[in-house]
């Protein structure tokens, strides 16, 4: 082919040289086989995202196909370094359906084109404006190769077989089959081919009365393909039968007329009407032959009659593939027209059940009645017995040489006289038709020898003469030891392309550290990740729990992303122990040693785990009452692990009744008198904090002497958020039965049950705001409402009926004045014990 | 593109206190390779290896954990869908085989309930360090009914031999299964079936 691409040319010729342009083809040809030729490489790129992946477009000629074919690569980045970048994305064969369709509706800067071909597309390419030229080329390349195929092939099958080597199977099988020289060697083989045209006859009577025929090699064949034409067909029997029940008594004949000494057995035989094709193999040979499988093709009248026609057998011989046809083409002078069209519809329709046909296959023998004649001249064809004469007038050569039919067939020297026609049980040729080389055996492929090729003249029953060919084919098979070496190279060497093109990213630090994280106070931190493999690489942080990346104290940005080759981004973490997460952060810290360990996913890669630490400064808000009351100093003085001692702590003994913490925002509230008057924010907008809320916190952390430093309704605010913020209720366990409660009575049985710590902190809240109801500072619906919600606070009871009126009325009998309650009857002394003010138990 | 290169896929698992040579055993066996620095695997990495067995082209697709105490939790989230674990521990290092009770149980709490399992002493080239001896390896593998071997990643000893024994095990697990499907519901050698996972003794 002399179609050469841009790429390739200017590697050889240019002043200037394109080395790069050169070792990509170089690089590209690895990709290949042998016999396939680079025509042209185009580079184009497809979008994938907001990204540019670059494409090779590998226009490539298979000899043993003969046909074209586009191959599409994928590749992060060119000049190219080596193969193991190039990534085969989609094959287009340039077939009937091929089409390189230019999208006119592109933009000036992004051009634009599809491909599609019988099994792909349409599948959209993009190239650069710098590459507009070549594109041209690059077309017209293209389209003139689909030209060429249109042109030679009409209507025969495009072999594109060789083409399943790049889409259909693995890799491995890929590179085995590069390196097939490496482990193949050739078995030789005889293979003994004969036809005969037997006119309707019956078969000879003797048992051997073929021999004459069929053993005529100096060795004793390993396959014999035996075809016959016009065998006798029962008139019943004409329209319907294409089976394979052929003569038994011509089968038995044949068996037992093959070279004598050797057991044969029948692989398989194959009847279309008249035609029959029989393959006999040596019986040790069976067992390395595979695939064998078989068809046929109506010619004749309307093409379907089936007396014209062919059948083949396909089979495997260890690592070759192996062809036999039997044909019997149109008849009669003047028609070789008829007949190159017969041979054109044999070859173009005959496929097997794996969708090979005729030439994909690396051995093929084509006999039968041909049918092709001498030409008609004056004066007549010289001497009878001289082949050398009569074969200038052959037709069959003579459509050879023009191309008209076998094309690519060879065919030995005849030294026989034409094999038809002759009065029956004589070899007195038939005058009333012109002596013709009707009966013929030719084959394509490689490592062919023919040994004999010849007529049988002593048979005479039929009007042809039988005629036979005996061939030396060296098969290709595997050595077993070697293949078994180079498949080990294979896969390992195919192993380790796969674990080196894993995509891979490096982190700058595994451990992201915090330092001094405070309770509501936002800090963040970041780290790097670096695209260290030749490829684009996706990551994203993999989902822990359901639905979350990280601890709800930790925001991710990004949490997932795609990085470049070569290229790095940052990824930021934000950590805020706020009053929605900070009972997270104490449940974290109560039992591990960091605040969390993030996933970070390499798409199709490893997984690397980001350990995020800090170190918590402890403050009253979260902690439990419980835990408040083991503290012997402020909280400000204790570091993470202490706390975290602290939190685990289960002992029944506690240092104080109630926690400091919350004794001194009451006290503060209680001397504020009417200043607290509207004080304590609506339950839904308690966790809105004021800008002074982490002076509250200080204050309160460092158990300062200074004035309280902020507004009466952020320490209102911090009371409610320090009765809210611990993990667990206030009144737990007991919030089912207290809600269920129906006197004040049956409450107080439970509220005593609860531990020291909560049970002092509950009786010491509802008298405080008992005095504030009375007092007249607080509207006592509101804050039964708001504190009822707080402490009772449940999300298995939320879902209870009158979930939010019962928390209000619970609140409700323990906050209403005395005397109310004596107005209603009840018993108010339950509580009167816990009124000390005292803290030190 | 999926292209299919191998007969089946089996998904493994290696894991075990940190230090033992997780990675170094995992390196051995698909690179060939070893390096004596410590680099802590700070995740979870794979590669993989293609072995043949029984004619079946195999693709080994093995997982290597982070060893490091503050990972146990989360690792255990990788063991949902391995098909054979590993368990290594350093035959110098007492605490780490003390340790393989604590990550058998791990096993039974996370894995699938068939995994096949194998324990590997591995450093056994390190006769001088030894404190583990070989026996005790063998009896806590025969107290839970699965294998076991000595291994060295630094002197390729029983590398290879290991892996192919544990796919070997789920290859039998796999075939047996196919079998028995086929044969719809006929009871067929129940004897292998229940037999306990041999363990081997091998160690060169």
């Amino acid at each position: 082919m002399e179609l050469v691409g841009d790429t390739i040319s200017n590697g050889s010729s240019s002043a200037d040289p394109p080395v790069p342009a050169k070792s990509t083809l170089n690089i590209v040809k690895q990709r290949f086989k042998k016999d396939e030729d680079i025509l042209y490489i185009f580079e184009s790129y497809q979008l994938k995202g907001p990204e540019y992946v670059t494409h090779l477009l590998v226009l490539v000629s298979s000899e043993s196909g003969g046909t074209y074919a586009i191959v599409s690569f994928s590749c992060q980045r060119t000049p190219l370094s080596s193969v193991n970048e190039l990534v085969i994305g989609k094959v287009f064969a340039i077939d009937e359906q091929f089409k390189l369709r230019q999208d006119d509706t592109s933009s000036i800067a992004a051009q634009q084109f599809d491909l599609f071909s019988g099994e792909e597309g349409p599948i959209k390419y993009y190239y650069y404006p710098s590459e507009t030229a070549k594109f041209e080329e690059f077309y017209a390349t293209v389209v003139n190769c689909q030209a060429l195929m249109t042109a030679i092939h009409l209507d025969t099958v495009l072999n594109f077989r060789w083409l399943n080597d790049y889409r259909q199977i693995g890799e491995v099988k890929q590179e085995l089959k590069k390196r097939e020289s490496e482990y193949m060697i050739y078995q030789d083989t005889k293979i003994y081919c004969a036809t005969w045209n037997v006119n309707n006859k019956q078969c000879l009577n003797g048992s051997h009365s073929l021999r004459t025929w069929l053993s005529r090699s100096e060795q004793p064949p390993d396959i014999y393909a035996i075809g016959i034409q016009e065998l006798y067909v029962p008139a019943k029997s004409m329209l319907s039968s294409t089976d394979a029940a052929a003569d038994a008594q011509w089968i038995n004949n044949m068996i037992n007329s093959m070279y004598p000494g050797v057991e044969y057995s029948i692989l398989k035989s194959y009847r279309m009407m008249a035609v029959f094709l029989i393959v006999i193999v040596r019986k040790p040979l069976k067992q390395q032959i595979l695939n064998v499988r078989c068809n046929y093709v109506t010619r004749g009248i309307f093409n379907a009659l089936g007396n014209k026609g062919g059948v083949a057998i396909s089979l495997q011989l260890n690592e070759g593939n192996i062809c036999f046809v039997n044909s019997h083409l149109a008849a009669h002078s003047g028609q070789k027209a008829a007949r190159n069209q017969d041979y054109q519809g044999i070859v173009g329709g005959m496929s097997f059940e794996d969708g090979r046909t005729i030439n994909d296959h690396d051995h093929i023998f084509w006999l039968g009645d041909l049918n092709y004649r001498l030409k008609e001249r004056e004066p007549q064809p010289g001497p009878l017995d001289d082949p050398q004469l009569l074969l200038i007038d052959d037709e069959l050569r003579e459509e050879m040489n023009n191309n008209q039919c076998f094309i690519g067939y060879s065919e030995g020297d005849i030294k026989f006289q034409p094999t038809y026609k002759f009065e029956p049980n004589t070899d007195n040729y038939d005058m009333r038709r012109l002596p013709s080389y009707c009966d013929r055996i030719l084959w394509k492929g490689t490592r062919i020898e023919l040994l004999e090729y010849n007529s049988i003249m002593e048979i005479r029953q039929s009007d042809h003469k039988p005629v036979y060919g005996v061939f030396h084919v060296k098969i290709k098979t595997r050595d077993h030891a070697k293949y078994k070496r180079v498949q080990e190279e294979v896969l390992k060497a195919v192993d380790k392309r796969e674990n080196d093109n894993q995509p891979q990213i490096e982190v700058d630090k595994t451990i992201i550290d915090f330092g001094r994280v405070r309770f509501n106070e936002p800090s963040s931190s970041y780290f790097n990740v670096y695209n260290t493999c030749p490829l684009q690489v996706d990551f994203s942080f993999k989902e822990k729990d359901i639905d979350s990346i990280c601890e709800p104290y930790l925001q991710i940005d990004p949490r997932e992303g795609s990085l470049l080759i070569d290229s790095a981004r940052s990824i930021w973490l934000k950590m805020h122990a706020d009053v929605r997460s900070i009972s997270g952060l104490l449940r974290k810290i109560r039992t591990n040693d960091n605040f969390d360990i993030l996933i970070l996913h390499v798409k199709n890669g490893r997984d690397i785990f980001i350990t995020v630490t800090g170190d918590y400064q402890p403050s009253c808000f979260g902690l439990s009452m419980e835990t408040m009351c083991r503290t012997d100093r402020a909280l400000s003085d204790y570091s993470q692990s202490q706390i975290k001692e602290l939190m685990n702590n289960n002992s029944p003994h506690y240092r104080v009744t109630m926690p400091r913490e919350f004794f001194l925002l009451i006290d503060y509230l209680y001397k504020q008198g009417a200043l607290q008057q509207g004080a304590f924010p609506s339950y839904e907008s308690r966790n809105q904090l004021k800008a002074d809320f982490n002076a509250v916190r200080d204050w309160l952390d460092t158990w300062s002497q200074d004035p309280f430093p902020a507004s009466v309704e952020t320490a209102a605010q911090a009371l409610l958020l320090l009765l809210d913020l611990p993990e667990q209720a206030l009144l737990e366990p007991f919030v089912e039965n207290l809600l269920n409660s129906a006197s004040k009575q049956e409450a107080m049985n439970y509220i005593d049950l609860l531990s020291p710590p909560n049970r002092n902190v509950f009786m010491h809240l509802c008298m405080f705001l008992r005095v504030g109801i009375e007092s007249g500072y607080y509207d006592m619906h509101q804050v039964a409402v708001t504190f009822g919600r707080i402490l009772l606070r449940s999300s298995e009871c939320s879902a209870l009926p009158n979930y939010h009126s019962k928390c209000c009325a619970f609140m409700k009998m323990f906050i209403e004045s005395d005397e109310e309650l004596m107005g209603n009857g009840n018993d108010s002394g339950a509580g009167s014990g816990t009124r000390s003010t005292g803290l030190h138990a | 593109m999926a292209k299919k290169t191998y007969d089946l896929l089996f998904k493994l698992l290696l894991i075990g206190d940190s230090g033992v040579g997780k990675t170094c055993i995992l390196f051995r066996f698909s690179d060939d390779a070893f390096t004596s620095t410590f680099i802590s695997t700070i995740g979870i990495d794979f590669k993989i290896k293609t072995v043949e067995l029984q004619g079946k082209k195999i693709k080994l697709q093995i997982w290597d954990t982070a060893g490091q105490e503050r990972f146990h939790t989360i690792t255990t989230s990788y063991y949902r869908g391995a098909m054979g674990i590993m368990l290594v521990y350093d035959i110098t290092n007492e605490k780490s085989f003390e340790n393989i009770v604590k990550w058998l149980r791990n096993i039974d709490e996370h894995a699938n309930e068939d995994v096949e399992k194998m324990i590997l002493g591995n450093k056994c080239d390190m006769t001088d360090k030894r404190v583990v001896n070989k026996e005790r390896g063998e009896a806590i593998a025969r107290e839970h009914g699965i294998r076991f071997m000595e291994t060295s990643a630094k002197s390729n000893t029983n590398i290879e031999e290991a892996f192919c024994e544990l796919a070997q095990a789920i290859l039998d697990k796999t075939s047996g299964r196919e079998s028995a499907e086929n044969q719809e519901r006929v009871i067929i050698d129940r004897r292998n079936n229940d037999k306990a996972p041999g363990y081997n003794k091998c160690c060169a």
